[in-house]
């Protein structure tokens, strides 16, 4: 239970207020806060689930991207502000330091490792949203076509 | 109908709708409907990150083109959805324009004080610093680099220029140099885990998730310049962050 708990719960709990941290930067304001929020969680706990992978990131920014999308589609508001701030704490910070410090240190092997690997991650982030919200699109034209400048 | 007025409307909505943060896509087709709603039979509209030009044709045949550059720009949410409500309403409505001018100068809805969005950039480091397996005092080390940060950010604009290239090294650098002396001073553990966690609010992650969705979406030109943004960004972290950490080993 408390192995649950300090595995899963906290994290996720800790990606919920810090994506609720960022909607103060970006001027998010009312539901939209717990919206991101939600999102963020959810994403965090599929790419724990997932093994921390590259391809745990994809499953995690699909689920992201696919959230976002129905909230958009409920709230009648734009998708963006949802789907950037809760993919945020999946965006590989972690890897542009240590591919610094490896290049600073002359680790050349591990330096051309980590660089992948944040390019990997940032592709899966990238591809994974993508596709959710292509096929949303694609399995809801009508939604898109009748409501003006979605 | 007065075209020129309606021309200084829509691309004044697609410059806010622009500036907001909104995609190219958006930007486009929601300029594109609203003249449509109000009678136009093909107006034209081209969007890139920094610039939007419209161009009608009026019934008698006379054309007008205007231009907008915008300057750079952050993430506004608030004011991108009510541009986005507000271009739904002028569509189904069709009010006569001044009304239209009148409710497109009352847009700027509400936003934060400056102290919330501060406290926006310390709470975020804060509580990413146990996902990337920090313990309490790296969490308060990581609060207070956020808060440093996002002080440069609001308040340093003037000393640090407007080159977003040179802003985002010098925040990193900021970042990684408070982080070392809270690790030193005793009040975090680890510098790598305080640095990442406070370099997650200058991470280009709108950028990148911006540049693949113009992609998708078919407009390459300025998903490859809000790529190239985000290479860059990166690159400015790197580079600022490495300068900070050898600033403070001189130490």
């Amino acid at each position: 239970m408390l192995g649950i708990w300090s595995d899963y719960i906290l994290p996720c709990l800790c990606a919920f207020l810090a994506c609720v941290g960022f909607t103060l930067v970006f001027n998010i304001h009312g539901v939209g806060k717990l919206i991101c929020g939600v999102g963020g969680a959810l994403g965090w706990l599929i790419y724990l689930l997932g093994g921390s992978s590259i391809l745990a990131a994809f499953w995690a920014s699909a689920a992201i991207g696919l959230f976002s999308e129905i909230m958009a589609r409920l709230r009648r508001c734009p998708v963006t502000g949802y789907l950037l701030v809760a993919l945020l704490p999946l965006v590989p910070g972690g890897g542009i330091y240590y591919a610094m410090r490896y290049c600073v240190a002359g680790d050349t092997q591990r330096f051309l490792d980590t660089l992948l690997h944040t390019f990997g991650m940032a592709s899966a982030l990238a591809v994974g949203a993508m596709m959710t919200a292509s096929l949303f699109r694609a399995a809801y034209p009508h939604l898109h076509r009748s409501r003006p400048a979605r | 109908m007065n075209y020129d007025k309606l021309l200084n409307i829509s691309v004044e909505l697609g410059c806010r709708l622009m500036s907001s943060g909104a995609e190219i896509y958006r930007v486009e087709e929601s300029v594109r409907r609203l003249l449509q709603a109000y009678g136009l039979d093909s107006p034209e509209v081209f969007a890139i990150p920094n610039c939007v030009i419209v161009s009608i044709a009026t019934p008698e045949g006379h054309p007008i083109t205007r231009m907008r550059r915008i300057a750079g720009h952050g993430t506004d949410i608030e004011l991108l959805e009510r541009c986005n409500d507000l271009c739904r309403r002028l569509c189904v409505q069709t009010p006569p324009l001044e009304e239209a001018q009148g409710l497109l100068d009352a847009l700027p809805g509400r936003s934060y004080a400056p102290w919330q969005v501060l406290l926006g950039y310390g709470i975020a480091p804060a509580f990413f610093s146990p996902l990337f397996g920090g313990g309490v005092g790296d969490t308060l080390s990581a609060l207070m680099g956020g808060l440093a940060v996002g002080f440069c950010l609001l308040y340093a604009g003037r000393f640090i220029g407007s080159n977003s290239f040179f802003r985002t090294a010098i925040c990193s650098a900021v970042a990684s140099l408070v982080s070392l002396m809270l690790v030193r001073l005793g009040l975090g553990r680890s510098v790598d885990t305080v640095t990442i966690s406070v370099l997650m609010v200058l991470v280009p992650g709108v950028a990148l998730t911006n540049a693949m969705r113009e992609i998708m979406a078919g407009d390459i030109i300025s998903g490859l310049s809000r790529a190239a943004d985000s290479i860059l960004t990166a690159a400015a972290i790197a580079i600022g962050t490495a300068v900070g950490l050898a600033i403070g080993g001189l130490f």
